[in-house]
């Protein structure tokens, strides 16, 4: 990858990236609460059983195919798969994180696009028409993620790998601030699950559309519940 | 082979099922009736019923006892306009182990202009080894509504079985003039991590899915059903139940360990629906009475 490239993922991928997914648990705070969660451990079996079987795994393929659909100029397989993801987000909350970040994502990228100075690989003017007619209709964050990362250049593997990294880092961090956990226990399990990432990675970028299958039981639970929750920090 | 040597010597994959179910209903002076129907063993439907409210009810029948490796059961529906039907099943579906061949059950229902349909089949129960694949999929007219559910026990509990080794998977999806309104594409790969994690089955051997598709509702709605629950959860606190919104309708999940609780609550949402939809009937189908 050049280095552009790289520094672009890394701003992407960055947790000041203002797309505010410091405000979202996906489930981790009703799972706390209910002292399901209570301890590192606990949160790495959770962590890894969603990056093996979970949501994420699919949202990290339909990212993956917005990537490939940005890279070929294709606006109908983008909004094919951004409706897809409408469809198959369990619940409510975490239909509302996906767009949300999607949003904000796509606004950030048109305000800051300007001072791109290289856009060969696409096609500007089919991805300014696809932006429009997603923000018409929500955008999820994984769809924003791909495009954004198509537009700027960065390899596709590593595209992969920091999509999945962000979200187990948000989450650690989320993690630190409920169970709560030390900075140093939160930034060892980081690189703890860095096998399983690249695992789930070597996965996903094989997954056929008609294999994109995740166990969800545990998850859509514990965010339907987390509407329901007495007191909250988080927005999922 | 009676039901009950069935249970005792699974059929082997040597005489495998290719069963078919088409059925096809019609609403004639505000009555929805069976107009066509052809059923290919081990399929069979029994006589349909005329609710009072205008619902044509039938019971499909899996007259094997259960599906085998090997086994694919294709169902075809076609409702037409205006037409309320229920559709369920006589009794508990049985998924046998399989020595390496996939079970495979395909339903494809298209429900035409301001129809209604209720999908509620009784439970399907995953033998250990099982390798299942499911596929349910439904395209609603403008007006049409989807109401279904979906129980699953992994494992003969009573005889002390665990779904440790096999693969469940059920795809459900939902369109609406090709825009996808529900699309669950759920998967359990066996293994005790599998069962034990919280992740996972959490220990529940049974788990639920139960949509209402083709309307948008409130946020009040979403509280009055789970007060509905209260009494069920209070009384069962080792289960979990939950509900949230769709884009355009309804989603409540279980896992737990009770048959009874599982159909219970779900019962009572859909009766919570009938009666705020306006439909008269909603007395249960004398099948689901054990």
């Amino acid at each position: 990858m050049q280095t552009s490239g790289l520094l672009r993922l890394m701003q992407l991928v960055s947790p000041s990236l203002p797309v505010g997914a410091y405000s979202y648990s996906e489930g981790l705070e009703t799972l706390v609460q209910r002292g399901t969660i209570a301890n590192v451990e606990q949160l790495q079996h959770w962590l890894t059983q969603e990056l093996t079987y979970g949501a994420v795994r699919l949202e990290a393929a339909v990212m993956l195919r917005s990537y490939q659909a940005s890279q070929a100029g294709d606006r109908v397989a983008i909004e094919y798969w951004n409706q897809w993801l409408t469809a198959a987000r369990d619940t409510e909350e975490l239909r509302s994180q996906s767009l949300q970040m999607g949003r904000s994502l796509l606004r950030l990228f048109q305000d800051v696009q300007e001072n791109l100075n290289s856009t060969q690989a696409t096609d500007l003017e089919t991805v300014l028409t696809t932006l429009d007619a997603l923000k018409s209709q929500g955008c999820h964050f994984a769809i924003a993620f791909g495009l954004v990362a198509s537009m700027w250049e960065v390899e596709e593997t590593s595209t992969l790998l920091g999509y999945l990294h962000s979200w187990a880092s948000n989450l650690v961090s989320a993690a630190i601030k409920l169970v709560p956990l030390g900075q140093t226990e939160g930034q060892r399990l980081l690189l703890a699950l860095n096998p399983t990432i690249e695992q789930a990675a070597q996965t996903i970028v094989q997954l056929a559309d008609g294999d994109l299958v995740s166990c969800g039981w545990g998850l859509s639970l514990a965010s339907m519940h987390h509407e329901t929750l007495y007191s909250r920090l988080f927005r999922s | 082979m009676s039901a009950i040597e069935s249970l005792i010597n699974p059929p082997t994959a040597s005489s495998n099922w290719q069963g078919r179910l088409n059925l096809q209903f019609q609403v004639n002076n505000g009555q929805t009736r069976l107009t066509h129907s052809q059923a290919i063993a081990p399929y069979k439907v029994q006589r349909s019923f005329a609710h009072r409210d205008g619902t044509c009810q039938v019971v499909m029948l899996h007259t094997a006892g259960g599906m085998v490796g090997g086994d694919r059961l294709t169902t075809e529906v076609t409702i037409g306009e205006q037409a309320n039907v229920l559709l369920t099943t006589a009794a508990a579906a049985k998924i046998y182990k399989s020595t390496g061949n996939l079970t495979q059950q395909t339903v494809h229902i298209t429900v035409a202009p301001n129809a209604w349909l209720e999908w509620l089949p009784q439970e399907t129960i995953v033998f250990d080894r099982a390798q299942y694949r499911q596929d349910l999929q439904i395209e609603l007219a403008p007006g049409a509504q989807v109401i279904l559910w979906e129980v699953t026990r992994f494992g003969r509990t009573a005889r002390g079985e665990h779904f440790t080794q096999g693969d469940w998977r059920s795809h459900t999806e939902v369109w609406q003039a090709g825009t996808p309104l529900w699309i669950d594409r759920q998967w359990l790969p066996a293994s005790p991590e599998m069962l034990d994690s919280p992740h996972g089955l959490n220990h529940c051997p049974i788990v639920g899915t139960f949509a209402w598709i083709g309307q948008s509702l409130e946020k009040a709605d979403v509280e009055a059903i789970r007060q509905l629950w209260e009494p069920i959860t209070a009384h069962y606190p080792g289960d979990q139940l939950g509900v949230t919104r769709l884009p355009q309708g309804l989603l409540c999940r279980y896992r737990g360990h009770s048959s009874t609780a599982v159909r219970q609550s779900f019962i009572q949402i859909w009766q919570w629906i009938r009666s705020h939809q306006d439909r008269t009937w909603n007395e249960l189908p004398r099948v689901w009475m054990l």
